[in-house]
């Protein structure tokens, strides 16, 4: 398998702290990564090695196949990143701004409008980035990162101090840029919502280690649900169930269905109904991924 | 480069680089304009040769004016890419970062060079102005306004690197003050010192050794700074 990104035993090391540590990253093409962790885990400093930045301590990372140490610039030309906090000249338009970095790039002119129509922003083109809010800021950043219509979108902390809709609004352009563009994306957060409603890939970073990377959908499974009934009757309604098979159990008025197959459960309710008890509610709880994350995070090493 | 070099002048738009271009040689020359307007026929009877006393007039501020417009000039650099942390931005992009060094160098190369040609200029105009009786003496006039220039080139490449590698501004700033200083009493200064050398002052007494110096030490300056930005990780 081809990988976009892949980084073996990535480590960095300032002075005597290992900032990151034997960091195996897998990015396939066309994916939604979420590098995940909580702040000072060594994201930003593995983003800043995947572009060059800084230079690893130890380890190798390959970006579209080729060693980023030997092909720097190659790599370069088909990656579009905002690291942190978004740069730019504040004396300078938002146009100028994109117009500093599309010199070097050397893409049309008419791919400033392109961008600034992507993230909204055509309207203050020719206003002083100064006084911007920081959500215009922000956006401006991820208009310059697409300026070169990268292969690879490296995010990190994108929706950092957007408001609601601004937040929605990043999201739903970053999940239009695989399909659309046929771009990879590798996005960073420190909250795991953002990333549950965007990627499709996590990586799950705590002090410089990696400790799980996989799907989201075996994020989820982790997660485990479990289905609640709220019934009339509780107490005759779990040993109904009981008597027939079923792991339940019964908590303050609520039905706790573990198993969670959809025979499981119609099999559930049909056994209630005959019983003529009235069902008011069927739910499905799931222990929030915020709660496996702290644990793993936590744990440092749950999977 | 070209394109590298055409962003640089695009960011230093609005930023007074180009007023500071200006303001130099002008302050220079203004200077002269106070002297000779308070008490020209005092200066006049000073020396046999009016428009060689005048250019050396002239040359005593021109390296105090270089090294204090370096000092700003270098801070100002670092400082449109410190703002908002541009570097990273910056080298992420597929340039080398020798690239990066050598573009802002350049850059500043550029403007200190028009700098000096608009001394020149300037020198010449108020020359004029003044209407010495001997003829416009024009070898010496090309020597005092781009000498210093050249002279100066080791600072100027020192001031980058500080100014560049350096997350503290307080650091070039101050390095920049000690320079003016020690420009302003590059008499008593030993000739190793770089500071010294736009003054075009040396033991010898020739100055095409100071331009020389200048040259060869600049380059190895540039050299040294452009090697360790490169090998430095950017935050």
């Amino acid at each position: 398998m081809e990988y976009i990104v892949e980084t073996s035993n990535l480590s960095k090391r300032f002075g005597k702290d290992l900032a990151v540590e034997g960091l195996n990253m897998k990015i396939s093409k066309g994916e939604i990564y979420g590098f995940l962790g909580p702040n000072g885990a060594g994201k930003t400093t593995t983003i800043r090695m995947l572009l060059g930045l800084m230079k690893p301590t130890s380890g190798r990372i390959r970006i579209f196949g080729q060693d980023i140490k030997q092909q720097r610039k190659n790599i370069l030309a088909k990656v579009g990143s905002l690291v942190e906090n978004p740069s730019y000249y504040p004396h300078l338009t938002a146009y100028e701004n994109l117009e500093a970095l599309r010199k070097i790039i050397g893409v049309p002119k008419q791919r400033i409008y392109e961008v600034l129509e992507i993230v909204r922003l055509t309207e203050v083109a020719d206003k002083k980035v100064k006084g911007f809010s920081l959500g215009m800021k922000q956006r401006l950043g991820i208009a310059m990162s697409l300026l070169n219509q990268p292969q690879l979108l490296i995010l990190d902390e994108p929706t950092n101090g957007l408001d609601p809709s601004g937040i929605i609004e990043i999201r739903e352009l970053i999940k239009r840029l695989p399909e659309e563009f046929g771009m990879t994306v590798l996005i960073s957060s420190h909250l795991l919502t953002e990333i549950d409603q965007m990627a499709t890939t996590v990586g799950i970073v705590t002090k410089g280690k990696m400790i799980f990377q996989d799907s989201i959908e075996t994020m989820r499974t982790l997660a485990g649900h479990a289905i609640s009934l709220k019934v009339s009757q509780a107490e005759q309604a779990w040993r109904l169930l009981l008597a027939n098979g079923m792991k339940v159990e019964h908590e303050s008025g609520l039905i706790m269905l573990h198993e969670s197959s959809n025979e499981m459960v119609a099999e559930a309710v049909r056994l209630l109904v005959q019983a003529n008890l009235s069902i008011y509610r069927v739910e499905e709880e799931k222990r929030s991924l915020e709660d496996i994350f702290l644990s793993m995070t936590r744990e440092d090493s749950a999977v | 480069m070209i394109s590298m070099m055409q962003t640089d002048f695009l960011k230093i738009k609005r930023k007074g680089f180009w007023f500071l271009t200006f303001l130099g040689p002008i302050g220079v020359v203004a200077l002269q304009m106070v002297n000779y307007g308070v008490r020209k026929e005092y200066l006049l009877q000073q020396s046999e040769n009016d428009w060689l006393y005048y250019l050396q007039n002239i040359s005593v501020f021109t390296p105090l004016a270089l090294v204090l417009g370096i000092a700003i000039f270098t801070s100002f650099i670092a400082s449109i890419e410190n703002e908002t942390n541009a570097w990273k931005q910056l080298i992420s992009l597929p340039v080398s970062k020798m690239m990066v060094y050598l573009s802002k160098f350049t850059i500043l190369a550029c403007l200190l060079f028009i700098s000096s040609i608009l001394l020149m200029l300037f020198t010449l105009g108020f020359g004029i102005f003044l209407s010495f009786d001997e003829a416009i003496p024009w070898w010496e006039l090309v020597k005092y306004s781009f000498y210093p220039y050249f002279a100066a080139l080791p600072v100027l490449a020192l001031q980058l690197w500080i100014a560049t590698v350096s997350k503290n501004q307080g650091v070039p700033i101050t390095t920049g003050i000690f320079g003016v200083i020690f420009a302003y009493s590059a008499y008593m200064l030993p000739d190793w010192m770089i500071w010294k050398w736009p003054s075009l002052m040396n033991q010898w007494d020739e100055p095409l050794i100071n331009v020389l110096l200048g040259l060869g030490v600049g380059c190895l300056l540039y050299v040294m700074g452009m090697l360790d930005f490169t090998r430095r990780d950017v935050k």
